[in-house]
């Protein structure tokens, strides 16, 4: 029995997520993982020998050194050069930075999006259920690539290339963000028709609120959860598209490059013996994209309430 | 009839769409198509006024109706057709913003204390955003004044405020609930099944809380539920529904001691008694027939043991009887029963 | 010899931070054709008590002592195997949502012959005309058509009386029934528990009512426990209980009940709530709600004593029982 008011950190520390999460070594794991690739991101300006976007640092003639380890390696490039003469773990470190911006920011748009049309939906029902939920059923019937490689064609086509390097990160976080809201709409719109249906809402009607706060004061935060999960799943989704456009050409240009195009840039060279410049980029994105899912299967068991009432 | 009621229902009734929409309805049998159009008839016609001060309670088992009725003069619900009124103004037409005032007479309490608070919502927010709600210009601390009167008047620890719903038991949690309602100083509660969701020595102390409530701030109370043995103890008059009518309206002593409905009979003698150890109640034939397809005439024929030609062709309005009380039912009427 | 005794049974739960105690020393017997009635509030136990007999706890629950005595054999430390051949044979039981026994996907029939034919060798045929049997006995109108129904055609009065059916079917010795009218309404109920009183006298089984409901068990059963927090706290023949209850907290429930006070005066309540098992007060579990608790109370937990029929666990009752022999040592 406590009577004294306990601290946010106390209860959270007393919570069954922090208990699961401690006995469950994936999830320990993963989030580590992920948290040494955030921060590299992040620091990356610090961490990185060289600095890929500043021309003037690159010589060409250090084109394609292979990693430490193997024939014709130099010690200042560990993981060698691409074919640009660009230090590789430089480069790395900083597309990994664009594709976390990307991945972090489309889930963002995607949210509020999402959060938005699927409250409305739910909790208005009616004509504007049946037109969101429709507008959701065709954005979904296209795939997400599809729409993307159109919009993104049709930008870099109206803009340039050049104009079009500059926004490309912007673009990306639209089309892909944009693309994607249906997914977390229909979670939303699913947890509000459940939540709608409980007394509390009643009991706030009942007191005269508004359809504003009742929908976001009290509906809304009974259905995060679901949100969370998906949300960490569709950050490593968003992740994906950005490299398959990057790869396809229609993504992150190479001056900038996030990894996707990282691996594209090598693609060309492979043929030649150049390997790494494809494989480590995309062992990093892979990496990146699975401790991404590991921690969103174990969000999912966690948060699914059947599983630990009582 | 000497004043006018706090709220009066008039001519209330509730059907409830089953078919959908158009392309639905349309169903093909036959070599035809054929429009179909089924609905649940809740409420079929109710007229009630509850006076001020009383205790009026609403008793019926499940799909009779009551709960629909507790949520309509709510407005959570509303009618198909009639009116409802609260001290002569019609209040279930209303727009949002007109009917702010109300709101803050009439609240409700509900069933299920475990769905009935927010539960990302600590106690003190609960009670703190009605008042500041329908009190936009109190001060901060004219607004904890009052959260902590009416925390007290249920018998709530303040130390509680930080704490969140799903920490209390179920009688707590209704407390909370019912400190909610009364936080905006209401004349009118409306309490749907409050206690049938809690155990026997809960049960008692809500009630209690109830009836402590009604005398220190004068509350009206419709009270909505299938247990009798709470109608005896709490109620001023009771009203019996079934299949969506009122079937028998009287005040509590007379209705407990001499029921004169068939249905209220047979429920009566169906609460199981400390007293007694042979149940030996009025059997009733069948079941509740679904509100879907109504019965013709009157709705308890077919469970009625005095049913006769007349009450399966013509449904029975309420009569006055001898000591001012109203049974729908022709037995009686004819003097039969 | 008891057809079920159950001597200091213990039932733990397995939960992070140890161990919860759901179940402390129950024992009691139940007599051939005997009904008793289980009482007690929701976390009181009352249900892991049903499930128990038929050593049917689930995971993280687990019967940590004592034995369960079912015609001599304890089904505490049965196998598997053995007990399925106990339960829904000799031992049937009735739940609170009859879907919970019935499979929505099935017919009744269907469901009522698979039952039968689990548990002995005859023919579909034959195992038909014994549902069909049994449903007659259940009063089900027109039974035939009943057994190519499904679940949800049916009303929630009619599913139970489909499962008090199909409780019957192996023509059991005991029928454990969890509050198996709470989920309907008032005259279905009274309808239902007359049904299943009737039969139990019929066919001479032996009937356990686990219910919170004080009304229903003071019809029905001839003997009653009272459960509190785990533990029996009051047992004894149903009228004596009812009309002279000794421990406080089933005093209290009793005239908790609108019935027993006058209309429109305050009822008696007993303050608080059941403690949660995580957090049973030591001593006695009812002390912090009890208006005789004493510094004994907190301290120890009280032994059964004897006071007429009824065995009551409570310091304050021993202590009375002791004045009353002290005074009738005195007077004579």
């Amino acid at each position: 029995m406590t009577t004294a008011t306990v601290s946010r950190w106390d209860r959270f520390r007393e919570s069954f997520f922090w208990y699961s999460f401690r006995r469950d070594k994936v999830a320990i794991i993963s989030s580590l993982v992920l948290l040494l690739m955030v921060l590299a991101a992040i620091f990356a300006p610090l961490l990185a020998p060289a600095n890929p976007y500043d021309l003037a640092q690159i010589n060409i003639m250090n084109s394609e050194l292979p990693p430490l380890g193997l024939d014709g390696a130099d010690p200042s490039f560990p993981l060698g050069t691409d074919a640009q003469g660009r230090d590789l773990l430089s480069t790395i470190l900083y597309g990994t930075r664009v594709s976390l911006m990307i991945g972090f920011g489309a889930v963002v748009l995607q949210s509020v999006l999402g959060i938005l049309f699927g409250l409305l939906a739910g909790y208005l029902g009616g004509k504007v259920d049946a037109v969101l939920m429709r507008i959701a059923d065709v954005q979904l019937s296209f795939s997400t690539l599809m729409v993307a490689i159109i919009v993104g064609a049709v930008f870099k086509a109206s803009f340039g290339n050049l104009m079009f390097g500059e926004i490309a990160i912007y673009m990306l976080i639209f089309i892909i963000g944009v693309a994607e809201w249906p997914q977390i709409a229909r979670t939303v719109r699913a947890s509000v028709l459940a939540e709608k249906k409980k007394e509390y809402v009643d009991a706030a009607k009942v007191m005269g609120f508004g359809t504003r706060r009742i929908m976001f004061r009290h509906i809304l935060p009974n259905t995060l959860s679901p949100i969370f999960v998906i949300g960490t799943v569709q950050i490593a989704n968003a992740i994906i598209s950005e490299a398959a456009l990057s790869f396809l050409g229609l993504g992150m240009p190479e001056t900038q490059p996030s990894l996707g195009s990282l691996i594209k840039s090598g693609f060309d060279y492979i043929q030649s013996g150049s390997w790494w410049i494809t494989l480590i980029p995309g062992m990093v994105l892979v990496v990146l994209v699975l401790v991404i899912n590991l921690l969103g299967d174990w969000l999912r068991d966690v948060m699914n309430p059947r599983l630990y009432k009582g | 009839m000497t004043t006018s009621p706090l709220v009066s229902i008039r001519g209330l009734e509730k059907r409830f769409d089953l078919s959908g929409s158009l392309l639905e309805q349309i169903t093909f049998s036959g070599g035809r198509f054929h429009r179909k159009q089924e609905a649940v008839h809740a409420i079929n016609g109710v007229d009630l006024d509850v006076q001020k001060g009383e205790a009026l309670c609403v008793v019926g088992e499940s799909g009779c109706g009551k709960s629909t009725l507790a949520r309509t003069v709510m407005g959570l619900i509303s009618p198909s057709v009639g009116e409802i009124h609260y001290q002569d103004h019609r209040i279930d037409n209303l727009e949002r913003k007109e009917s702010l005032p109300y709101r803050r007479k009439m609240q409700m309490v509900f069933q299920n204390p475990y769905a009935s608070l927010n539960p990302r919502m600590t106690i003190q927010q609960t009670l703190e955003e009605p008042i500041r709600f329908h009190h936009p210009d109190w001060p901060a601390i004219e607004v904890r004044n009052k959260i902590h009167e009416v925390m007290e008047s249920v018998g709530i620890d303040r130390d509680w405020g930080s704490r969140f719903g799903h920490e209390f038991s179920g009688g707590q949690r209704q407390r909370i609930a019912i400190a909610r309602a009364l936080s905006v100083d209401p004349e009118f509660i409306v309490a749907d099944e409050p206690i049938s969701a809690l155990d026997v020595s809960i049960q008692a102390q809500v009630l209690n809380l109830l009836m402590d409530a009604q005398e220190s701030r004068g509350l009206t109370y419709l009270f909505i539920t299938h247990d009798l043995a709470v109608v005896e103890h709490f109620g001023t008059r009771v009203a019996v529904m079934y299949l969506g009518r009122v079937c028998e309206l009287a005040d509590t002593k007379t209705l407990f001691s001499t029921p004169r409905h068939p249905y209220t009979q047979a429920l009566l003698s169906a609460i199981p008694k400390l007293e007694d150890d042979r149940p030996n109640h009025i059997r009733l034939k069948g079941e509740v027939p679904t509100p879907v397809n109504l019965p013709s005439g009157c709705v308890f024929h077919g469970r009625c043991p005095h049913a006769n030609d007349r009450c399966r062709r013509q449904i029975p309005e309420l009569i006055v009887t001898d000591g001012g009380n109203q049974v729908a039912c022709h037995a009686v009427e004819e003097g039969r029963l | 010899m008891a057809l079920l005794e159950v001597k200091n049974l213990d039932v733990r739960f397995a939960v992070r931070g140890g161990d919860l105690t759901a179940l402390r020393g129950i024992s009691f017997n139940l007599d051939k054709g005997e009904r008793l009635g289980l009482v007690g509030e929701s976390g009181a136990g009352k249900s892991v008590a049903a499930f128990s007999i038929l050593n049917l706890v689930a995971q993280p629950g687990y019967i940590a002592g004592g034995q369960i005595l079912f015609k001599g054999k304890d089904l505490a430390a049965m196998s598997e195997r053995e007990l399925r051949k106990i339960r829904g044979n000799q031992i049937a039981m009735i739940f609170q949502d009859p879907m919970m026994t019935l499979n929505p996907v099935l017919t009744i029939g269907t469901q009522m012959v698979e039952a039968i034919l689990a548990h002995r060798k005859i023919s579909k045929k034959e195992a038909r005309d014994i549902a069909l049997d049994r449903l007659q006995k259940v009063q089900i109108p027109s039974p035939e058509k009943r057994l190519d129904q499904y679940p949800h055609e049916l009303s929630g009065g009619m599913r139970q009386r489909v499962i008090i059916a199909i409780a019957l079917l192996l023509e059991p010795e005991l029928i454990v029934a969890d509050e198996p009218t709470t989920a309907l309404d008032v005259t279905i109920q009274a309808e239902i528990m007359d049904l299943l009183l009737n039969l139990c006298e019929q066919e001479n089984v032996a009937l356990m009512l686990i219910t919170h409901d004080l009304g229903v068990v003071s019809q029905v059963t001839r003997r009653m426990l009272v459960m509190y927090s785990g533990r029996i706290i009051e047992q004894g023949p149903t009228r004596d209980i009812i009309n002279n209850a000794q421990h406080p907290y089933t005093r209290g429930l009793i005239s908790a009940l609108p019935q027993m006070g006058s209309p429109g005066a305050r009822l008696f309540q007993i303050p608080g709530s059941m403690p949660s098992l995580k957090n049973v007060p030591a001593g006695c579990p009812f002390h912090p709600r009890c208006e005789f608790a004493t510094e004994q109370c907190r301290g120890a937990m009280p032994e059964y004593v004897h006071s007429g029929n009824v065995d009551v666990a409570c310091f304050e009752v021993a202590h009375r029982i002791e004045q009353e022999t002290r005074m009738q040592e005195a007077e004579s």
